[in-house]
């Protein structure tokens, strides 16, 4: 565990970074991580509640899909607040998503005729205020989602 | 890292209720599956999920209450969810879950809706 002490860097004032491995499990930390500094910079508790639970999918999807569970590769989870915006990036190592997953069906999936994943995307799109899927970076995939303090 | 979840199996009467003690991820499918398999055979009708207010519960778990409320409904049980809190009220509504299983805010207001 001794790479530890480096998942977690302050940046500067504003500024977090969260590099994770790429094991299912560890979204925890970057998800605790984005709740303490929402807390810190006052977004009220139901936005904390928002942000956990996006951030937890997209690193989620970061390690299943992007890194495709390769253990040597991590997810970068980058949190910057500005004018009341907090702007939290997900990176990967991956090239991007394929194909995005269908609208969520619940009448399908109970039936069996939508797999009964699929979620995570969706639960972001619902829950931030603004996400951009599919930016290339030079060192891979990134989605960028914008929160506000107050939704 | 801890990916077990406790389910304690009660019966209150007719209702069956699952104290799901831990995180709701992908991990916890067989032991939910087990649970249920388990309630079906002694032919339990009418079943009462109960989450831990604090519990993390996330897309992947989802996707596992959805898998067993799709057995529910195979055959043809009546189900409710108790627990949650606020957000993964909201959460569960997104999604859609209440369309086939009702949220009560207590365990005494499921048990007496249910029964």
């Amino acid at each position: 565990m001794g790479e530890e002490s480096e998942v977690v860097r302050i940046l500067d004032g504003q500024t977090i970074e969260v590099s994770l491995p790429n094991k299912l499990g560890y979204e925890r930390i970057a998800m605790e991580s984005s709740a303490s500094f929402a807390r810190i910079i006052g977004f009220v508790s139901d936005r904390v509640e928002d942000l956990k639970t996006a951030v937890a999918e997209a690193c989620i999807n970061a390690i299943e899909h992007g890194n495709k569970a390769r253990p040597d590769a991590r997810v970068i989870v980058t949190m910057n607040y500005q004018d009341s915006i907090l702007s939290v990036s997900v990176k990967d190592e991956g090239e991007g998503i394929e194909e995005f997953p269908e609208e969520p069906d619940i009448l399908q999936k109970i039936e069996n005729l939508q797999t009964p994943r699929g979620l995570g995307i969706f639960l972001i799109k619902q829950l931030v205020d603004q996400v951009e899927f599919d930016k290339m970076t030079s060192e891979g995939h990134m989605v960028r989602m914008l929160i506000k303090m107050r939704g | 890292m801890k990916q077990e979840i406790e389910i304690k199996v009660e019966s209150h009467g007719v209702v069956t209720l699952f104290d799901i003690q831990g995180d709701v991820t992908v991990f916890s499918e067989p032991f939910l599956n087990e649970a249920y398999k388990n309630a079906n055979d002694e032919g339990a009708t009418k079943l009462l999920l109960k989450f831990e207010k604090s519990a993390y519960i996330n897309s992947g778990g989802i996707a596992v209450l959805i898998q067993l409320l799709a057995k529910t409904k195979q055959n043809s049980q009546q189900i409710g969810i108790t627990g949650l809190s606020e957000h993964f009220k909201k959460i569960f509504h997104m999604v859609g879950i209440t369309k086939f299983a009702e949220i009560h805010n207590t365990v005494e207001e499921a048990l007496k809706n249910l029964s």
